[in-house]
């Protein structure tokens, strides 16, 4: 893998995590019985799911630190609170989503800085 | 005119299978019924013969499910056990049908408001819409064998919304091969209109009133502010069809006063009528009509009526005189609509606590003694148990001292005692002021317990002022038991009942005072004028800016108890709510509307609850063993029946906005695999 790659693991993780609930969220709110069908809640879970990928992405792309503490912030918030939606829509894959979001937010964490460039001997 | 498509292809499905801002968010009939018995043998018929009063048997023999109710003696019981405690997690959609007659109020329609229970009667499914038609359907696939279209105006003439209890079914005992109508689906509109319709064919019955139509509102010679609304059904008794109708509540002092007509089944003729007030009493008041549906005996010749208030509601200064039949329960002779025995539950009613739900008969065993009783479930949390031959009570009744008013109501008097049954103890404690829900509370920064000082309650009657926010009800009329009623389990003598607990809070206003804040609120918030009494009022339910309960949960149970003895056998939170689709905790439960049909699998099916599931049961434990999700509340009673060897159970969902915004068309019918 390579560094470039290696260093944005996280955030394609947190992504696809992102569009995987985005996908559900929208399943529950167009399908009839979800239990959510049309539904304030349901729309919340879509609109939260869409400005995490968003959140992603510019998570992959920026480059300052305290940027990118406040972005991690922010997307902490955002899986907090789009899983406790979904746990509360009863959209239990909603929840997975985000929990597997967080371990991509995990990965970006611990990648190296994009500020740390290799040096050569 | 009214159309009728026999065999119309309808738009159906068959299927083979089957807390808001986080936690800010939260919450916010042939008449063989009452006869259901295995058939007798001739020295069983002798001594039929010598009683007449024979008491219904304690197990009915025959699967029947051919009104509102299930049965006329109202107990939603069925003595099939295809489907029991052991395979019910099993069940699975056998099929579904939208009958698209559904409207949510956003366009030119009102929103609908459908409550039927499914009829199972001559190897048909027979339901009543909202827009007023009657679909006649294959029990086991649900293809539409035909349908009849009333073409009644779909306007909200005296209700909020297009309401619809479905239909009732009526055979002849003695039918004329070759001759049509020998079997009829009856089918009330709001516009006061009853159509009798061929059960074969869905064809008009010429015989019957107009050309198949009786125009009730021919009868509405008093105080004529509505149409006398057929909403419910008629009660369907040997030949005769018990009609009662429904109104406007709150709106006005001098209402069209409360008649209940027998009609001859077959033609149509008025045979006699009841009345709940007197002479001068239906000139200067109103209503104390029947709305919902009634149970009967037949073997004793009786029909019991579940009486509502008289009017206005919630003011009585134009009924100062003792009104004893209103809000009763009230037992007539079938034959002559005479008066046998009636029980006041509400004296001098000043609380909208219309008795509206249909009393279940049943024998029971109370200290070794049969006794022929009926239970009264009320939206005061009240279970009233007396002998349904002579309205005595089985446990006793206590009148007991309650509060007066607080004088600033002017004309008013006040009842110095009401009836309290000692058993079963209420479905919900109001001897004390409900306590404030601290997280409630806490995420409005103590909206609730503002609001609570606001709020008189001397405990259960304390009736309307117009100081502060006004009086507490725990419950007013939302709350307690709605029109589902009590199911009964013959067999173990249980009886089983889905209640609500709901606070709500009332205002008397005085006419000027009311006008300005009528003004001022849009008339949209509970506000109601009760035109020609001096006040008009407010009712609302007490919750906070966020949508939350001001009071503690669980906010619905179901309840079992043990009628040999009066005794609470278990009780438990009952579905869940749910606002904005935030599902809260099952623990607190649900508002409920609609009621519990019972099997002799030893399940209980109900649905009633705001999450728009559909849930069994274990009558035995209270134990869910099954659930699965329709498209809106189901607000009525499920219907039973076995169709070519096979067990069913119909669960109609329609919703109603008193429970939430969500409306449906689905009937949703369940079976095990084949």
């Amino acid at each position: 893998m390579s560094l470039s790659h290696s260093t944005r693991l996280g955030s394609i993780v947190l992504l696809i995590a992102s569009l995987a609930g985005l996908a559900i969220a929208v399943y529950a709110y167009f399908t009839p019985l979800t239990g959510v069908t049309g539904t304030l809640g349901a729309l919340v879970a879509i609109v939260a799911c869409l400005a995490l990928a968003v959140l992603a992405l510019l998570l992959a792309a920026i480059k300052g630190r305290g940027a990118s503490i406040a972005l991690r912030v922010l997307i902490l918030v955002g899986l907090t609170g789009t899983f406790f939606a979904g746990m509360l829509l009863h959209q239990w894959w909603i929840c997975a989503a985000m929990v597997v979001g967080l371990i991509g937010l995990i990965l970006d964490m611990v990648r190296p800085s994009h500020h740390t460039r290799p040096t050569h001997a | 005119m009214p159309t009728s498509s026999f065999a119309k292809r309808p738009h159906f499905n068959t299927l083979t299978l089957g807390w808001g801002t986080a936690t800010a968010l939260a919450l916010c009939l042939s008449p063989i019924p009452l006869l259901a018995q295995d058939q007798p043998d001739e020295s069983e018929n002798s001594e039929a013969n010598a009683d007449s009063t024979a008491p219904i048997p304690l197990v009915p023999g025959e699967p029947i499910w051919d009104s509102f109710h299930g049965q006329l003696n109202a107990q939603k019981y069925s003595p099939l056990d295809q489907i029991n405690v052991d395979n019910v997690g099993e069940l699975e959609k056998a099929w579904e049908l939208h009958t698209g007659d559904v409207a949510d109020g956003s366009g030119d329609l009102p929103a609908t408001v459908w409550s039927a229970t499914p009829v199972f009667a001559n190897d048909t499914l027979y339901i009543g819409t909202p827009f007023y038609r009657i679909i006649a359907l294959d029990p086991a696939s649900g293809e539409e064998k035909w349908s009849f279209d009333t073409q009644s105006s779909l306007e909200a003439l005296t209700q909020p919304a297009l309401k619809n209890r479905g239909v009732a079914y009526w055979e002849a005992d003695d039918p004329v091969a070759g001759e049509s109508c020998q079997k009829i689906i009856y089918m009330g509109t709001m516009d006061a209109q009853l159509f009798a319709v061929d059960a074969d064919s869905g064809e008009p019955c010429q015989g019957f009133a107009d050309n198949g139509v009786l125009n009730a509102n021919q009868w509405n010679d008093t105080n004529d502010k509505w149409p006398l609304s057929l909403l419910q059904p008629p009660t369907v008794v040997e030949d005769h069809l018990i009609l009662g109708w429904a109104g406007m509540d709150w709106a006005y002092e001098e209402a069209p006063p409360g008649t209940v007509f027998s009609i001859n089944a077959r033609t149509g003729e008025l045979e006699w009528t009841f009345q709940a007030l007197s002479d001068q009493m239906r000139e200067q008041s109103g209503t104390a009509n029947v709305w919902t549906h009634m149970s009967a005996d037949e073997e004793r010749g009786l029909v019991y009526l579940p009486v509502s208030s008289p009017s206005p509601n919630y003011w009585g200064g134009n009924r100062t005189e003792e009104v004893p039949l209103g809000t009763s329960t009230t037992a007539l002779d079938i034959e002559t609509g005479e008066v046998v025995w009636s029980r006041q539950w509400v004296h001098h009613d000043i609380w909208d606590y219309d008795i509206n739900s249909a009393p279940t008969l049943m024998d029971i065993t109370v200290d070794g003694e049969e006794i022929p009783a009926l239970i009264q479930a009320t939206k005061m949390g009240f279970l009233f148990v007396v002998n349904r031959e002579t309205g005595e009570d089985v446990w006793p009744i206590e009148e007991r001292p309650v509060p007066s008013g607080d004088g600033s109501v002017e004309g008013e008097v006040y009842a110095p005692t009401q009836p309290f049954p000692t058993k079963p103890a209420p479905l919900m404690d109001q001897a004390e002021k409900p306590k404030v829900w601290a997280l409630a509370d806490a995420v409005s920064f103590g909206e609730c317990s503002a609001l609570w000082e606001e709020l008189r309650y001397e405990g259960m009657y304390t009736p309307p002022t117009t100081e502060g926010e006004g009086t507490l009800g725990f419950p007013i009329s939302a709350g307690g038991v709605q029109w589902g009623g009590v199911a009964f389990d013959p067999e173990s003598q249980t009886a089983v009942v889905n209640t609500s607990h709901i606070v709500q809070y009332i205002r008397l206003y005085d006419r000027e005072a009311y006008e300005s804040a009528n003004r001022a609120s849009g008339n949209e918030s509970g506000f109601a004028s009760q035109e020609g009494a001096p006040y008009g009022m407010r009712l609302e339910v007490a919750l906070n800016r966020l949508g939350m309960p001001c009071w503690e949960p669980p906010f619905g149970e179901l309840v079992a108890l043990d009628m040999t003895t009066g005794d609470i056998k278990w009780r438990r939170p009952l579905g869940a709510s749910q606002q904005y689709g935030f599902y809260m905790p099952e623990s607190w439960g649900s508002p409920t509307i609609g009621g519990p049909a019972v099997t002799a699998g030893n399940v209980i099916f109900i649905g009633a609850s705001m999450d728009a599931k559909v849930r069994a049961y274990s009558l035995e434990t209270g134990e869910e063993l099954w659930s699965d999700q329709t498209e809106a509340p189901s607000v009525s009673n499920p219907a039973v029946y076995e169709y070519d060897g096979r067990q069913y159970v119909a669960f109609i969902s329609g919703g109603n906005t008193i429970l939430k915004n969500q409306v449906g068309d689905q009937i949703t019918v369940y079976a095990l695999p084949e």
